[in-house]
């Protein structure tokens, strides 16, 4: 309950399992990264706060399993999410061509108010490996889906080198941001309590 | 702790004759060669066993240290929730060494029934000459550069969550929210896994911690703590935490999230802080969180009358409740026709308004709800205060009608003054309440007027003590050291005042705390209610007697003798009946009964 208003995003990445969603996510946060494959199990959570335009942000990331087996964590995992960062392993066809599964069933899943206009941001990951000698999608063949997807953000990101990863990360926040819905203002019922007319009052005790 | 069919015949509290409860205690006794009745030092054994059972009960329970689980824990074993930039692992399906049960902060706990109190008591009780617990409590939160990576957080003893149903934090009791982030995303996972099932989570064991989760819509509460508290309780605790929330902004915050899953209901709840953290202080020390019965001030009835007097005016002047309190005690309430006052909307009323700093300074003018009134919709709070620690509040469902209730109020306050409530109130927050060392002796044995009464100026304030019997060592007459007495019918109930030995606040939350497993197990649904139950640990001797009418809380020295604490207490039952004039706010119209 923060007196000062601070914002909390929940950021959501999927992808394919291996295409390097907890690296990203621990070179981001943690300026770390293994070569060592560690599947996650479940969901891994992880916060970070970032300054953007002068205002302090926590990203609640919440990286998920690619198995396809823990795809039933479903509706409450995708609930209330600011903004889906979706990955793909540019040396690996499968990865890409599935991102539009993923994005269809957060779409289905989360079902945002407006989901014409919910803020994703694609990244091409392992850009790094081999030199780019065994990159299978081009730039341009991303960049053509993501136009096709009402223009979500890209990113080519090596998280081994973490080439991109900042300025990645920098995007999310900001289209979750922009997203932010107008503030509403609360207005609970006033108690009826014979004949005196209804009432509606502004927020809570401000007292 | 069975009860015989024989308590049926003796529930009639108004009988002045102590007789059926001897005779009751006596069919007890008779049944103590099966070992049903008295319970001893494996008490803690035994609630744990019943709440494993109980919480069997469509609900989901998870014991690490347990690898032979039926089918439903199964479905948590898929699930391994881990935060990545700190060691806090919840585990579930992680080894059984109790080191790595999930909610790390076993270090904590090692000595839970002594609940790391022992030192703290050596400290405070040289600390605090003056006996009031709420006077070592510092208003407001601390610790807020604790986050879940903290050891120090993790050592704490009883941390409370709100959270949304998307996994942004609310409100943590220790330790920065949005630190928490990560961790309030773990504890939504776990609820929301669960749920997927189509089932429900109520409780996980870890080691010596409890995590209760309670799902109110798109509002979920947590607490997560090695207390040794039932389960009852502690979901108890979350039930009162989601009351306070809804007197802060009413249960339309629903519609927000309805809405806008996303929303972040924590700007609504600005500077509220100290709300709930005086509210979690008073599980601690307000037997009213567990008995759902508010306290009345000792006052001569005569005086209170006078007070009832003046709030019945302004009543039917479109006051929908008038209430006099003073701190966590009433002086005086009324209500409008038919309108009726929870104990527990007084209970987070009077700590919304003796938590925030400002109600004391001016007068105010306030939207609150009433839970259990109406969760919905606003009504209008005018609160003043009288003096230092008398308030009157005036709830209206008109929003201007401010002027008028101050115009009441003016009105109130004079009448107050002129008949002397104002400085009665005071004297009898000096004086206080019930003393156990004033209990009248037998009551057969003397004239029933010779009970000591409250607020009577022509005695000196010590005479009650000549009706003390000679006894050896410290407390009342046969090692009574303390009691409470609640009345079903009015919702009321007494306390006696802490005198020695039960001096420091450690030690009187403690004595809570063991009333408030005692109140579970008298009010186990799936046991069935027992009427007596009689415990014996190294700490006390505990006592209770559950009627229709009334229920009976004692404690006593633990080497006190059985047949001497039951006379005992059919004594306290007389002594509160010669009062309760004083004592009790009686006919008081807002309630239905």
């Amino acid at each position: 309950m923060a007196s000062r208003r601070r914002m909390l995003l929940k950021v959501i990445i999927l992808g394919d399992s291996g295409v390097g969603k907890t690296s990203l996510m621990n070179q981001y946060v943690n300026r770390k990264f293994s070569n060592q494959y560690k599947a996650t199990i479940g969901a891994d959570f992880l916060t970070k706060e970032v300054q953007f335009e002068d205002r302090m942000f926590t990203l609640q990331i919440w990286d998920t399993a690619g198995q396809e087996r823990f795809q039933s964590l479903g509706v409450a995992f995708y609930r209330g999410a600011d903004c889906c960062v979706l990955v793909y392993d540019v040396n690996v066809m499968k990865s890409f061509d599935n991102l539009n599964n993923w994005r269809e069933e957060f779409l289905i899943q989360a079902s945002p108010s407006d989901p014409e206009n919910f803020p994703f941001v694609v990244l091409g990951n392992k850009i790094d490996v081999d030199g780019g000698n065994s990159r299978v999608v081009s730039e341009k063949k991303a960049k053509a889906w993501c136009a096709a997807k009402g223009n979500i953000p890209y990113f080519e990101t090596s998280a081994k080198e973490g080439f991109n990863v900042d300025a990645a990360f920098q995007c999310i926040a900001k289209n979750a941001l922009k997203n932010e819905p107008e503030e509403e203002i609360y207005l609970p019922d006033t108690i009826d309590v014979g004949g005196g007319g209804r009432q509606q009052t502004s927020t809570g005790c401000e007292c | 702790m069975s009860s015989s069919d024989s308590n049926s015949s003796s529930v009639d509290d108004h009988n002045p004759n102590p007789k059926p409860l001897d005779y009751q205690f006596e069919t007890l006794n008779l049944e103590q060669g099966s070992g049903s009745t008295i319970i001893q030092n494996d008490v803690d054994e035994e609630g744990r066993q019943q709440d494993q059972g109980s919480s069997l009960n469509g609900s989901l329970n998870v014991n690490s240290n347990n690898h032979e689980q039926d089918d439903g824990i199964g479905l948590v074993r898929g699930v391994v929730l881990r935060r990545t930039n700190s060691e806090v692992e919840v585990d579930v399906n992680g080894p059984s060494s109790p080191s790595s049960s999930g909610y790390a902060g076993e270090r904590g706990s090692s000595g839970v029934s002594e609940d790391d109190e022992i030192e703290e008591v050596a400290n405070d009780s040289a600390l605090h000459e003056v006996f009031d617990s709420q006077a070592a409590w510092l208003p407001g939160k601390r610790h807020v550069d604790e986050d879940d990576a903290s050891i120090s957080w993790r050592k704490r003893k009883k941390h409370f969550f709100i959270l949304s149903h998307s996994g942004k934090p609310i409100y943590s009791r220790y330790g920065d929210e949005h630190k928490l982030a990560g961790f309030s995303a773990t504890l939504q996972a776990i609820i929301s896994f669960v749920e997927n099932g189509g089932d429900r989570v109520k409780l996980v064991r870890a080691g010596k911690h409890q995590v209760v989760f309670l799902v109110k819509g798109p509002i979920y509460l947590v607490c997560i703590s090695c207390t040794e508290q039932p389960y009852e309780s502690l979901r108890g605790e979350l039930e009162l935490i989601y009351g306070q929330m809804i007197l802060i902004l009413t249960k339309s915050v629903n519609r927000c999230f309805e809405k806008n899953p996303k929303f972040d209901m924590t700007p609504l709840l600005g500077g509220t802080d100290v709300v709930f953290s005086s509210l979690i202080h008073s599980f601690s020390w307000n037997p009213a969180t567990f008995l759902h019965a508010y306290t009345c001030l000792p006052l001569a009835y005569g005086t209170r009358q006078a007070a009832g007097a003046i709030l019945h005016d302004v009543a039917d002047s479109g006051v929908l409740f008038a209430i006099l309190m003073c701190k966590h005690k009433v002086v005086s309430l009324v209500g409008a026709q038919k309108a009726s006052l929870h104990p527990d909307d007084m209970l987070l009323l009077s700590n919304f308004i003796m938590s925030s700093e400002s109600f004391r300074t001016s007068e105010s003018f306030s939207p609150i709800c009433l839970p259990r009134y109406n969760p919905m919709a606003f009504l209008y709070a005018y609160v003043r205060y009288l003096d230092v620690d008398t308030y009157l509040m005036l709830l209206t469902t008109s929003s201007d009608a401010f002027y008028h209730l101050k115009d009441c109020r003016i009105r109130i306050e004079m009448v107050l003054l002129k008949s002397n409530v104002l400085s009665e109130v005071q004297r009898s927050m000096l004086d206080g309440g019930m003393h156990v060392e004033d209990l009248p002796a037998d009551p057969l044995s003397r004239p029933r007027s010779a009970s000591p009464h409250f607020g009577e100026h022509q005695e000196p304030t010590d005479s009650p003590r000549r009706f003390r019997e000679p006894f050896a060592g410290i407390g009342g007459p046969a090692g009574l050291w303390h009691f409470i007495y609640r009345s079903i019918y009015l919702e009321q109930y007494i306390s006696s005042e802490f005198s020695a030995p039960i001096n420091s606040p450690q030690q009187q939350k403690r004595l809570y705390r063991a009333y408030q497993k005692l109140y579970t197990s008298m009010h186990d649904k799936g046991n069935g209610a027992h009427k007596t139950q009689f415990r014996r640990d190294e700490n006390y001797v505990l006592l209770c007697w559950v009627t229709p009418d009334f229920e009976l809380y004692a404690t006593f020295d633990p080497l006190a003798d059985k047949g001497l604490a039951i006379k005992t207490c059919n004594r306290v039952c007389q002594w509160v009946k010669d009062v309760e004039n004083e004592i009790f706010l009686l006919g008081a119209s807002p309630f239905s009964w």
